[in-house]
């Protein structure tokens, strides 16, 4: 990024426009080049086309297309006259808790007013310029289809550039009042699918840098296990085998050719060590975490739960459990490093490129800085790409050759390689009053805690195989605090639940394993939401009430989780088929609220969601087609899991390893999803994650409707088939 | 061996077994064919073998000699979209993208067989194709929309 150059000093938390005294060096630049560049953001060219840096990892999500919509709406521009370009890791694109970060579905909530304001900069400074040389108040001045207007005069943008650069930059450039909008909320195509549909999108598999060599990877039988011999003969004399490189957790064969490096792996023979699990088997952390009594971190703890259940007419108590999970993203994960002395340069498709630079700093013994990261597209990622794992071995191997190194992992590395979603339980209690309300819910959680698999200190540390465990130490510890957390993650959609509970307590177990664990889609609210909504409905059923009616009930009044909840107040009272099961779930996660019902068959044992109904409120929408796409993704995502999946480990062998064994549901189960939008004036919030959480407990509450067996464990087809 | 992808010439040496896969990938240099799972479980490499839908992450580069491999490179003619290719981009199919060449390959193979599928025969080619995005509705809708639009078209 040359622009770094002469831009420095952006605080690292802003996204906003540099203010004020930058003025001589945005001149200095436009003469150079043509462009106006008053930010790291938003640059207009010289032909009037307007280039924007994404800081953020395009996954799907539509950060592509949100950004050009922000900037396009701000400077008057059709949408296509915005080139967008990943950004490069670099301080000025450290935006999230000081890192630059896709996850937390916060790209629109943090990205919506800084972008805004970087492309009104621009607009600004380009009608004064406009201004001056027509001598009129730039009052008299408007803007439309890249040109600067005053009565019948009309200047474009890329013939004001250089004049508009030596304007003074404004301190809070004018935003346009939502009146005024005309492509946010209103303009629904994507702007990165061309490439998607012709087979010229380049993700990170389709990295070709030159004198490039391709790299596969071998991992153990046993998790984090290391190989003790490795006989390669076999593998160095085939064509092309250029190398077998042994490294902590896996062993690469490096070939010309990515067939010459499968062929060299299947070609080696290798002994491996036991792992770093001790054995761990997933069957025998259930019985020991059902087991453990009452206890662990309280997290929130309201009015008297224990008196208040004990007096209730009505109790009941539940223990909910959830699987560990792999992402399985479509792309396994990849990585193509060049080492070169004391310099890095990777190209990955990944969520984190300040957690890669942190990582292969320690991993190569480097300054972060001096490993520089190009963000490709990614195919998904999920949480799973926010780690860096893949990028310190890809980095150990490159370091060997010495030439570009593109690693790629099998299917079976990605799915048994951890840095899954935790395995979680939680044990409630809770009763209803003789007036219909919750008189109070007890809920102790058991799992493991993300964040305490990067902070050494935190409570239920660990140490982490292969030099991962200082990846997000740095980062994280300005994210949590102080060094002894209980991770909020483990009990987010429990202890800040929308309910209005007098009598409420949260308690947190944490459960220490040296399987890595990681961000999953929703995160915390991913089994959190199936706690919840499972409980809730179960205490209506209790009470004999309605399920839908008892929610409400404990929802403030005009709240907009009450508001959401009655959007799908028709969907829920529709005329039901006779042999259709239906449930209804609501949760708020990264500050949206979802609700949604869904309508179930079981046919020949096997549950057929048929109908989803998706009400969200996110806010002000930059994009409808986008949120309802990513409110069907969160639906068919979620229910992928809800049904069917689980990772399992025997005696620290993880039991799946491919499609087969880790299935995700496929068209012929795909149910009829339908979204509905509601229309706010609020600060937009979270889209990526927040249709999920609902789906599991909405499909459970289904079949207790249907067959009034109440499934607690997730996957629920294993559960129903037990 | 001599291949024939998208209707150039491609002389490699490469092991029978190879998958077409790779052949396609690393030799050819076309890398719009993604490889996703290596055992014919996600259709992300799906290619056309003589207009059969084929998962080319097992299909041995020898057994396409002589036959026409086409790949997601090959659908469009000169930039003209192929009909299906419209409908993607009219629905907003993809999100990230990464299995969208595997989903027109089959879908191109479906329509080429069956005008106006039913629901049911959609169902049946398009499951061998995974999806994690979840964009399932909108392929579904898309296939729709092109079978129609080719309709109008005659």
């Amino acid at each position: 990024m040359k622009r770094r150059e002469f831009l420095g000093g952006l605080g690292v938390l802003s996204l906003g426009v540099e203010v004020g005294c930058g003025t001589g060096r945005i001149a200095t630049h436009a003469q150079k080049t043509g462009e106006l560049s008053p930010s790291v953001w938003v640059s207009v060219k010289r032909d009037g086309r307007v280039a924007i840096e994404v800081e953020k990892v395009e996954f799907g999500q539509g950060v592509t297309t949100m950004y050009s919509t922000l900037v396009a709406e701000e400077l008057d521009l059709p949408i296509d006259h915005v080139d967008a370009h990943y950004a490069d890791s670099a301080d000025e694109f450290r935006t999230f808790t000081g890192m630059q970060l896709t996850g937390g579905s916060a790209s629109t909530r943090e990205g919506f007013l800084p972008m805004r304001r970087a492309a009104a900069t621009c607009r600004e400074m380009l009608v004064g310029a406009a201004a001056e040389q027509w001598n009129v108040p730039r009052s008299e001045c408007r803007t439309d289809g890249g040109f600067v207007i005053h009565g019948e005069k009309k200047l474009a943008y890329g013939d004001l550039t250089v004049k508009a650069a030596s304007q003074p930059v404004p301190g809070s450039p004018r935003l346009k009042p939502r009146a005024e909008f005309k492509l946010i909320g209103k303009q629904n195509r994507r702007t990165d699918l061309r490439a998607k549909i012709d087979g010229t999108a380049k993700f990170g598999a389709d990295v070709n840098v030159p004198g490039m060599v391709r790299a596969w990877v071998v991992h153990g039988p046993t998790f984090g296990a290391n190989a003790t011999r490795v006989q390669a003969d076999r593998a160095k004399a085939l064509p092309g085998v250029l190398d077998v490189v042994t490294f902590p957790g896996g062993v690469a064969v490096v070939a010309e050719k990515t067939w010459q490096a499968i062929a060299g792996a299947k070609a080696l023979e290798i002994d491996w060590d036991k792992g770093i699990l001790g054995g761990l088997d997933t069957e025998k952390l259930r019985a020991a975490v059902r087991a453990h009594g009452k206890g662990g971190d309280t997290v929130r703890d309201e009015g008297n739960a224990e008196k208040a259940i004990a007096r209730a007419a009505t109790k009941l108590e539940a223990v909910y459990e959830g699987p560990y999970l792999c992402h399985a993203p479509m792309e396994p994960q990849n990585c193509t490093v060049h080492v070169r002395g004391d310099k890095v340069e990777v190209w990955a498709p990944n969520q984190s490129p300040s957690i890669i630079q942190g990582a292969l700093g320690r991993a190569l013994d480097v300054a972060p800085a001096d490993v520089l990261v190009h963000t490709t597209l990614a195919g998904g990622g999920f949480g799973r790409r926010s780690g860096a794992d893949f990028a310190v071995q890809a980095a150990h191997i490159a370091k060997r050759i010495g030439r570009p190194v593109q690693m790629t992992w099998s299917r079976e590395s990605d799915m048994t390689q951890g840095f899954y979603r935790p395995f979680m339980v939680a044990k409630l209690r809770g009763g209803v009053g003789a007036d219909g309300k919750i008189a109070g819910i007890d809920s102790q959680s058991f799992g493991q805690s993300i964040i305490a698999s990067f902070l050494p200190s935190a409570k239920g540390a660990l140490p982490l195989p292969q030099g991962m465990q200082p990846l997000l130490v740095d980062a994280l510890r300005g994210l949590v605090g102080n060094d002894v957390v209980t991770d909020p993650s483990s009990t987010e959609g429990i202890h800040d639940t929308a309910y209005e509970l007098a009598n409420f307590q949260v308690a947190m177990t944490p459960i220490r394993t040296s399987l890595p664990v990681m961000f999953w889609r929703s995160v915390g609210h991913s089994f959190n939401g199936f706690v919840m909504e499972s409980f809730v409905d179960e205490l209506a059923r209790a009470a004999k009430a309605d399920p839908f009616a008892f929610r409400r009930a404990h929802l403030p009044a005009g709240s907009r989780a009450m508001r959401v909840l009655d959007a799908v107040a028709a969907a829920w009272n529709a005329p039901k088929a006779p042999g259709v099961g239906r449930g209804i779930a609501r949760h708020t996660s990264f500050e949206s609220e979802v609700a949604e019902v869904v309508d179930i068959e079981i046919v020949n044992g096997r549950i057929k969601v048929r109908k989803v109904h998706v009400a969200v409120d996110c806010g002000i929408v930059v994009n409808p087609d986008i949120v309802k796409a990513q409110m069907e993704g969160a639906v068919i995502y979620g229910l992928s899991a809800a049904l069917d999946q689980e990772i399992t480990l025997k005696d620290g062998v993880v039991q799946q390893t491919n499609f087969d064994s880790f299935p995700a549901i496929r068209m012929f189960e795909c149910p009829e999803i339908t979204v509905t939008i509601l229309p706010s004036d609020e600060k937009p919030t979270g889209v990526g994650e927040p249709g999920l959480p609902p789906i599991g407990p909405a499909v459970a509450n289904a079949i207790f409707d249907l067959t009034g067996k109440r499934l607690r464990r997730m996957p629920l087809q294993k559960e129903l088939d037990r | 061996m001599k291949l024939d992808i998208n209707g150039k010439p491609l002389e490699v040496a490469v092991p029978d077994d190879t998958p077409l896969l790779w052949v396609i990938r690393d030799e050819a240099g076309l890398t719009g064919t993604k490889f996703g799972c290596g055992r014919a479980l996600c259709g992300a490499c799906t290619v056309h073998v003589d207009g059969e839908a084929r998962r080319s992450c097992v299909f041995p580069a020898s057994d396409a000699v002589g036959k026409k491999v086409t790949t997601v490179e090959g659908l469009s003619e000169n930039g003209m979209l192929s009909a299906l290719q419209q409908a993607w981009l009219d629905e907003n199919v993809p999100q990230c993208g990464y299995c969208q060449s595997g989903q027109l390959m089959s879908a191109t193979a479906l329509l080429a067989k069956k005008r106006a599928p039913t629901d049911a025969e959609i169902d049946a080619v398009m499951s061998a194709n995974l999806c994690r995005c979840g964009t399932y509705p909108r392929i579904r809708a898309a296939i729709r929309r092109a079978v129609t639009s080719m309709v109008t078209e005659k």
